[in-house]
């Protein structure tokens, strides 16, 4: 026989004003099963928990109702309570009385009958209510970087700095990401290699961050504190331990092919990096267009190679790792070209994107830094920015702000201005949204000193005419039309999520936004965590940020990771649903039911059942309401325990 | 499959070289062009006023004609593609138009027909290879500048015709026959249309000539009796020609080329294409 | 049955938004009927229909389904499941001859507890005017 104790409280006058909580503790000494029910001024205070905690003790409680405040309130208060009196703490229900009864209603008499109808659904529950613990997980103590940009460096050296190793995986070649490409930085108009160049020597010689360049992660299983994830190398056809960063190869290499780096403004060879400085400095063949992987014939490379590190048949290996949480920093790319016809991209040379527009201003880059027009070599005397090429744009484009492109656009008219004094730089806007520190005043500075000519209002079309470019717009300020003859048109394509991050995304298990950012727990709240405990995010794969936003970002995954780290168990709340395997049909009806993939078939001897991974389940039920025969059981929510609830709620 | 023909009345008129080389090669592809039994203008312009539904009755009235026949449409002019399709799409899409242009027409048709234009009917039912293999006069050495103009196809949602900002389907058309399309940058924009009527109104259709000219045209196809007028009064030597004046040509029919404001014929001639005159 | 009949609702509430919305109804001093009695429940994904069925079973006059509007469940997607399970099970009760007002399923954010007291309150006017359930509560 369950011995349950209801303990009412008065809060003061807030419930017992409206409640007459001494009959409702007179009722609830009626309902079988409760030995013992009190009332008390302030259940909550310290001598109202002793009260229970004595109750618990003498009275020998299997069960406690309290009936008080919301849950939301003291739930946990008296679940302590009850753990320092030796009851397990899943045996205490609250009744809600206050905010969901006395505060509401005012007739005395109905309120006092709900009152003790919502203790007797509690009672009702609290009998039905089995001892759990909580659950643990070993936590183990190494994180997975995914993203050698300048967000998941970020995030790896503070985890590292912290004691903790860390795996950074970047697909690509080298290290430094998209911020590898810029050449200054709004809003210091500081070098981007300058404050990138330390940050990836850095991370390539901390003793506790293992970079794995031109990696892929593959596979990722298990939970928070404990993920396996394998990891792909793919093959570079070089052998990096053999290799000395000499680069002859690269210098020898016969085959110039247009390079990615550069936007297509200028052209690297079929083996090599992707910039002098890249990190680490160790050449990949480009498999599809080189001359000995389409004719069979070449080899210079491996001929001129001091150490014999060139290896053809090299194949792709694939490692596995284990980690205790992994932060996705895969950052941003932009709109393709194909997207925006009446602009001329990709047909006509001098219409470039902005990135295209970082490399020629790059000191590194394909033109040493000199302005100049893919088209001729010009120095361009008129350039025109067009904003918003895809972003704010639903109907052809993306209906989001990409966020970085007002400030890029006005940090590219300045520099251009400070290379070509006598350029004139036009800029066609929406709305310039400079939300930042100094970001405002630098734009003003690219009007008022540079001489940006802004216009408000959108392009229609870019033509060539007469060896330049006409750039029909309109300026709707003044309300005319616009024809401008430019030498260069730039334009700010939207940002958008890299192709690879949706792949990415499914491995993750991870949600991901209409537009394929990843989505974070709570915009406001918890925005650097995902839906999946032990995953977070930095940077631009979740929304488009700039440098300082995603170093932030970055700081703030590498904190929550840092804490997960912090403990040698992990605790998780035990109200998981489970299997009653006796009764389990096998039709896994609730494994595409559940948002956390927890659920997976388990071989029985003789038939399969379904089984609940516990370490990913967040207990919201779904599974147990779509279970036809019964078997999935929701604990501190079962069938049974709601069942009593209604049944003792009709009386 | 059987279509109704929908001439439009610029056709019947001003335009009756497009009607007659369209025609003419529609027989001699196998197509039957049966023209619709009693049809008016369609009104040339598509209303843009969600209460202009008296707009909206002729080319109702030439749908559900057309439907009353068992068949779908086709068209020949850019200006009735644009009003009979958007007309068609507004009809099956919202229901309120259609019950009032229902009950005014005293018809019953609810927008399940479709309207062509003769190219798409080339692209899918000939097919451009099955055009390029009845070809029997190659237009070789010909360079044509394909012009698109806007009705065709804009608004993109409801013209569906082919990509707004770079349409191929003019290029590969002429590829079929022989020819060799010149790609120009303002082959989609508006000739001005009826404001070319205002004085000084026709810049728009010069700079569409001309950059068709600077592109290396010897001449400019349309499929629009407006831009075709616009373009020809522009003030360049540069022939206008409706595009199934060349399908005719290169099936070895007439082309009917005389007539045109700027004679297309001398240029077709130093191509060989069209007999010399002594 | 006293001669002053009144309705009794039982209502499921997900505990991250209609719950949370009741409380601050309470925290906001929003009086509404005394007729609506909630049950918990981690999300409106967790109501089984049966739990609906045993309610009316067991005489509750109307019965209440309520979670985070759709696109803001906390599990990303238990209510889509509550949106379409519950308009499969409102036919179904409709079919049984119930009344349709006896039934409803109401998105009610953590945020507006106006709405949750609106809802109570047109909820128990409903069903004053219809009377007790008596279609399927069993005879005891």
């Amino acid at each position: 026989m369950p011995r349950i104790g209801v303990f009412v409280c008065w809060c003061g006058l807030n419930i017992a004003g409206t409640v007459d909580v001494e009959r409702v503790a007179e009722a609830a000494r009626a309902i079988p099963g409760v030995v013992h029910a009190e009332t008390y001024k302030y259940f909550c205070s310290e001598p109202g928990q002793n009260l229970i905690k004595q109750a618990i003790q003498e009275k020998r409680l299997s069960g406690v109702v309290v009936a008080a405040c919301s849950p939301s309130m003291h739930e946990s208060t008296f679940r302590e309570a009850a753990r320092m009196a030796g009851l397990n703490p899943y045996l205490v229900q609250i009744a809600n009385i206050r905010e969901q009864c006395s505060w509401v209603h005012t007739d005395r008499e109905e309120a006092t009958v709900k009152a003790s109808a919502i203790v007797a659904a509690m009672v009702a529950k609290v009998r039905r209510d089995e001892p759990l613990e909580p659950l643990k997980f070993p936590v183990h103590r190494k994180a997975l970087v995914i993203g050698g940009g300048i967000a998941g460096m970020q995030a790896a050296t503070d985890i590292a700095e912290a004691g903790c190793p860390v795996i950074l995986v970047e697909q690509g070649p080298n290290l430094g990401g998209r911020m590898a490409q810029l050449s200054e930085t709004f809003p210091t108009l500081d070098c981007a290699s300058c404050i990138l160049t330390p940050r990836t020597a850095e991370v390539a010689r901390h003793p506790l961050i293992e970079v794995l360049a031109y990696s892929e992660v593959r596979e990722v299983t298990g939970y928070v504190g404990d993920f396996t994830v394998k990891i792909a190398r793919k093959p570079a056809y070089v052998d990096w331990d053999k290799c000395i960063g000499c680069m002859l190869c690269q210098e020898k290499c016969p085959r110039k092919i247009p390079s990615d780096f550069e936007r297509g403004l200028g052209s690297r060879k079929a083996i090599g990096v992707n910039f002098p400085q890249a990190v680490p400095n160790r050449p990949v063949i480009d498999r599809e267009h080189c001359t000995y992987f389409e004719k069979g014939k070449c080899g210079v490379c491996a001929k001129i190679c001091p150490v014999g590190a060139v290896d053809f048949e090299q194949t792709e290996t694939v490692r596995e790792e284990k980690v205790g949480a992994i932060v996705v920093a895969t950052g941003f790319d932009v709109l393709p070209r194909e997207a925006f016809g009446e602009y001329g991209y990709g047909k006509y040379p001098d219409v470039i994107d902005s990135l295209a527009f970082e490399r020629l201003n790059s000191s590194s880059g394909p033109t040493d830094g000199v302005i100049r027009r893919p088209s001729d070599g010009k120095i361009p005397r008129e350039v025109v920015f067009i904003q918003c090429v895809g972003s704010r744009d639903p109907d052809k484009g993306k209906p989001y702000c990409s966020k970085i492109c007002c400030m890029y656009t006005a940090k590219h008219a300045m520099l251009y201005r400070h290379k070509v004094p006598d350029g004139q730089a036009y800029i066609f806007y929406m709305d310039v949204r400079a939300g930042g520190k100094g970001y405002e005043e630098f734009v003003q500075r690219a009007v008022e000193a540079d001489g940006a000519l802004y216009l408000r209002g959108r392009v229609a079309r870019v033509y060539p005419e007469d060896g330049r470019l006409l750039v029909k717009g309109v300026d709707t300020l003044s309300g005319q039309a616009v024809e401008i003859a430019a030498d260069l048109v730039v334009l700010a394509t939207a940002a958008v999520p890299r192709e690879e991050a949706r792949g990415l995304a499914q491995i993750l298990k991870v949600g991901t936004d209409e537009h394929g950012f990843f989505s974070e727990a709570h915009p406001k709240l918890r925005p650097v965590e995902t839906m999946t405990r032990g995953i977070f995010l930095a940077g631009s794969v979740q929304a488009p940020r700039d440098i300082s936003e995603s170093v932030a970002q970055a700081s703030g995954a590498a904190a929550k990771v840092l804490a997960l780290f912090s403990r040698d168990e992990l605790a998780a709340d035990p109200l998981v649903a489970a299997v009653d395997e006796s009764r389990c049909s096998g039709c896994l009806a609730c494994q595409p039911i559940c948002p956390y993939h927890a659920i997976e078939p388990k071989a029985l001897k003789d038939r399969q059942v379904a089984s609940v991974n516990a370490g990913l389940c967040q207990g919201c039920g779904a599974c147990a309401a779509a279970c036809r025969s019964g078997a999935m059981k929701l604990k501190g929510f079962t069938d049974e325990q709601i069942l009593a609830e209604v049944g003792t709620l009709c009386l | 499959m059987a279509y109704r023909y929908f001439p439009g009345c610029t056709l019947h008129e001003q335009a009756r070289n497009f009607d007659v080389t369209a025609r003419e090669s529609a027989r001699r592809l196998g197509l039957e062009l049966a023209e619709l039994d009693t049809w008016q203008c369609c009104g040339a312009v598509f209303p843009l006023a969600t209460d202009a539904i008296i707009n909206l009755v002729s080319p109702y009235r030439a749908l559900a004609a057309a439907d009353g026949a068992g068949a779908d449409l086709v068209t020949l002019c850019s200006g009735c593609l644009n009003v009979l399709r958007r007309t068609n799409r507004l009809v099956a899409t919202n229901r309120e138009i259609q019950e009032k242009l229902k009950s005014f027409v005293e018809a019953d048709y609810s927008g399940g027909r479709q309207v062509h234009h003769l190219l798409e009917i080339l692209k899918r039912d000939v097919t451009f290879e099955g055009l390029a293999a009845k070809v029997s006069k190659g237009l070789a050495g010909l360079r044509v500048a394909p012009y698109y103009g806007c009705l065709l196809l804009r608004p993109p949602e409801d013209m569906c015709f082919d990509d707004p900002e770079a349409p191929t389907i003019l290029e590969d058309f002429l590829r079929a026959l022989g020819a060799e399309p010149v790609d120009f940058a303002l082959k989609t924009e508006c000739c001005g249309a009826y404001l070319a009527l205002r004085d000084g109104g026709r810049s728009a259709a010069a700079a569409v000539v001309r950059s068709a000219a600077a592109g290396g045209a010897d001449l400019v196809v349309t499929s629009c009796p407006s831009c075709s007028y616009n373009l020809e009064q522009a003030g360049t030597a540069l022939p206008v020609v409706y595009f199934t004046q060349l399908l005719a040509l290169a099936l070895g029919l007439d082309g009917a080329f005389g007539g045109h404001a700027v004679d297309p014929r001398p240029v077709l001639r130093k191509k060989s294409l069209l007999p010399e005159v002594n | 049955m006293s001669l002053t009949w009144e309705p009794r609702i039982v209502g499921f509430a997900c505990r991250w938004c209609t719950y949370a919305g009741a409380d601050l109804a309470g925290t906001s001093r929003l009086e509404y009927p005394a007729a609506i009695r909630l049950i918990r429940v981690p999300c409106s994904g967790r109501v089984n229909p049966s739990f609906v069925l045993r309610a009316f079973q067991r005489g509750a006059d109307g019965v209440l389904v309520a979670g985070c509007h759709p696109g803001d469940c906390h599990y990303t997607s238990g209510n889509l499941f509550t949106r379409r399970r519950y308009s499969l099970v409102k036919r179904f009760l409709e079919y049984l001859g119930m009344e349709p007002e006896r039934f409803r399923v109401e998105w009610i954010s953590a945020a507006e507890g106006h709405r949750f007291a609106q809802v109570v309150r047109e909820m128990t006017a409903d069903l004053r005017r219809l009377g007790p359930n008596r279609k399927m509560r069993e005879e005891t």
